[in-house]
């Protein structure tokens, strides 16, 4: 199976960026990050201490609608939670979040975004990594789908979407707690509960859990596929623009 | 807003700038700056070292998809979307498909753009890009008819501002018009008063008639309409004093010339331009051909490679 790709810090004007391409939809979504920011129309915002988080999904090849209002809400809603926005200089100031989808199907109108919803965040996170916005936690993400006949399939491809009696998206913290949840669909709980496990452990790996009920570190099998590469493209990046101290050194 | 830390000379109209950005307004250039490019011009150098009349390195590339353009103008990208889609024609108009550009600036091309809301520079350069291109009928939206009054082709170029660095307008139309070439519709038939529509894998999809092939020049003035340069950057737009955008095609016709604001420029200065603009014009149209060619016949070579192929698909 080939694995998603992502790079870093590609565009120049915004103050970080990222691109992220999933090979199961063949969506690739380019993302911004301006911040701190001065938003002269939101003087009076409801939590002054804190910064505003914005976000802005723009579709490639149709004008943004309810679809994008509504993901772009559960989007902020998220990474409101994530970003410290209390930080020094934040208080008062944006965090503008920028998505443009710019490979790939659009999502039809009235569709939901929910075969999206993991692209967009991954590609969120990453572009908030390069802007160096400071952040609680990171974070991964898994879609999943439950066929007709009760199987799960961990990144289906649209056809499976389509098909599949329900769809599941969640967020793992980087501490292994669960963020957020959208599911659709016709499910019962211990379904629910089957497709969380299986979320988990391509996510994060598998659940090794410690006497004290923490993930002691050590003891974790194989880092999870999806954390893992947030990991890793992180890694990269620093790596390279570290060089010329590392060839120093 | 924090210590003030304004480093300019305050001019009558522009507020003083803190460390933190401000939104909606692109950071002013300092009088030192503009000064330093005013004289350079005189001297007949401009800051990247390029020669007045000389475009910034062209890059451009296609996606996977046809018609999704990637372009590069120096530090300025754009991505440009073209899609189709079948709709019912307008009443005033049973015999021709509809064709719309899309251009919607957001944040991540500058900050000093603000998401879901419009400014001055998109309203001019969309008027721009659909005097050039869509009133100029590049594209035949003739062709796109289907059945009369029932059902035509709608084709949409949606145009993402990636990054920001000067001359869009110019940018935009180039990737534009290469879109607009490489892209291939569903073919559609009509039989028996219903329209069949054929997917990508059962009938080679099929070209957009192109008429003619214009793109804008934008030339922006200096010094009293001493010094004429093209495709300026960012910076170099902020230190002008004026500019004249002129839409030619291949065969020299002027189809669209606009002397938006600014200084005024010498009648005569107008005429020398256009000879200029029409020369630019050929050149970039053969680059847009070029690359076109190179991706096409890779894209053919690729589709039959897929076709010839004898092994079975497998599951990884």
């Amino acid at each position: 199976m080939v694995g998603p790709t992502a790079s870093l810090s590609n565009l120049s004007r915004a103050d970080g960026s990222a691109s992220f391409k999933c090979p199961t939809t063949g969506c690739s979504v380019l993302g911004s990050v301006n911040a701190p920011i001065e938003l002269p129309a939101r003087r009076d915002a409801l939590k002054p201490e804190e910064a505003t988080v914005e976000v802005f999904v723009k579709p490639g090849n149709t004008t943004a609608g309810v679809g994008e209002r509504y993901v772009e809400g559960i989007l902020r809603t998220m990474l409101q939670k994530v970003i410290l926005g209390r930080e020094r200089g934040f208080a008062r100031r944006g965090v503008v979040i920028t998505l443009a989808i710019i490979g790939g199907d659009a999502v039809e109108r009235g569709d939901s975004y929910l075969t999206l919803l993991p692209t967009l965040l991954q590609t969120a996170l990453l572009a908030l990594l390069s802007a160096a916005v400071p952040m609680s936690m990171t974070f991964s993400t898994a879609l999943l789908a439950v066929t007709k006949s009760g199987d799960i399939i961990s990144d289906p491809c649209p056809v499976d979407a389509k098909t599949a009696s329900s769809l599941h998206v969640f967020a793992f913290s980087s501490k292994g707690h669960l963020l957020l949840n959208e599911s659709q669909g016709r499910f019962d709980f211990d379904t629910w509960e089957f497709v969380r496990e299986r979320a988990y452990s391509t996510c994060r790996g598998a659940i090794v859990a410690g006497s004290d009920g923490d993930i002691a570190m050590g003891e974790e099998g194989e880092e999870g596929r999806a954390n893992g590469f947030i990991r890793e493209t992180v890694e990269d990046h620093l790596h390279r623009d570290y060089a010329w101290k590392i060839d120093s050194a | 807003m924090g210590p003030k830390k304004d480093l300019e000379t305050p001019r009558s109209n522009h507020s003083p700038k803190g460390f933190i950005q401000r939104m909606s307004k692109e950071a002013s250039l300092s009088v030192a700056e503009r000064e330093f490019i005013l004289e350079a011009l005189r001297q007949d150098s401009r800051l990247d070292g390029r020669r007045a009349d000389q475009f910034r390195p062209l890059q451009i590339s296609f996606g996977e998809e046809y018609g999704h353009v990637k372009l590069e103008l120096g530090k300025t990208r754009i991505i440009v979307r073209i899609s189709s889609e079948v709709t019912k024609p307008r009443d005033d108009r049973p015999f021709d498909g509809l064709f719309n550009i899309n251009l919607e600036l957001s944040a991540m091309g500058s900050p000093a753009w603000e998401n879901g809301r419009t400014n001055e520079l998109e309203a001019y350069v969309t008027h721009v890009l659909d005097s050039v291109i869509r009133r100029s009928n590049a594209l035949d939206t003739e062709s796109l008819c289907i059945l009369k009054g029932v059902s035509c082709w709608s084709i949409r170029a949606d145009v993402h501002i990636i990054d920001y660095d000067g001359n869009i307008t110019d940018a935009a139309c180039i990737a534009i018009m290469t879109g607009l070439q490489h892209f291939r519709r569903p073919d559609a038939v009509v039989r028996d008063g219903q329209v069949v529509v054929y997917g990508v894998e059962e009938r080679v999809p099929v070209a957009l008639n192109i008429t003619h092939k214009p793109l804008s020049i934008t030339f922006n003035t200096f010094n009293e309409g001493h010094n004429v340069i093209l495709d300026s950057t960012r910076k170099e737009e902020q230190a002008s004093e004026g500019e004249l955008v002129i839409g030619i095609n291949n065969g020299g016709d002027v189809c669209f010339m606009s002397k938006f604001s600014g200084a005024p420029i010498d009648a005569m200065e107008v005429v020398t331009q256009s000879k200029v603009a029409l020369d630019k014009v050929k050149e970039i149209n053969a680059q847009i051909e070029k690359v076109m060619e190179a991706d096409l016949a890779k894209r053919a070579k690729k589709g039959m490679a897929e076709e010839s192929r004898a092994a079975n698909d497998r599951e990884i």
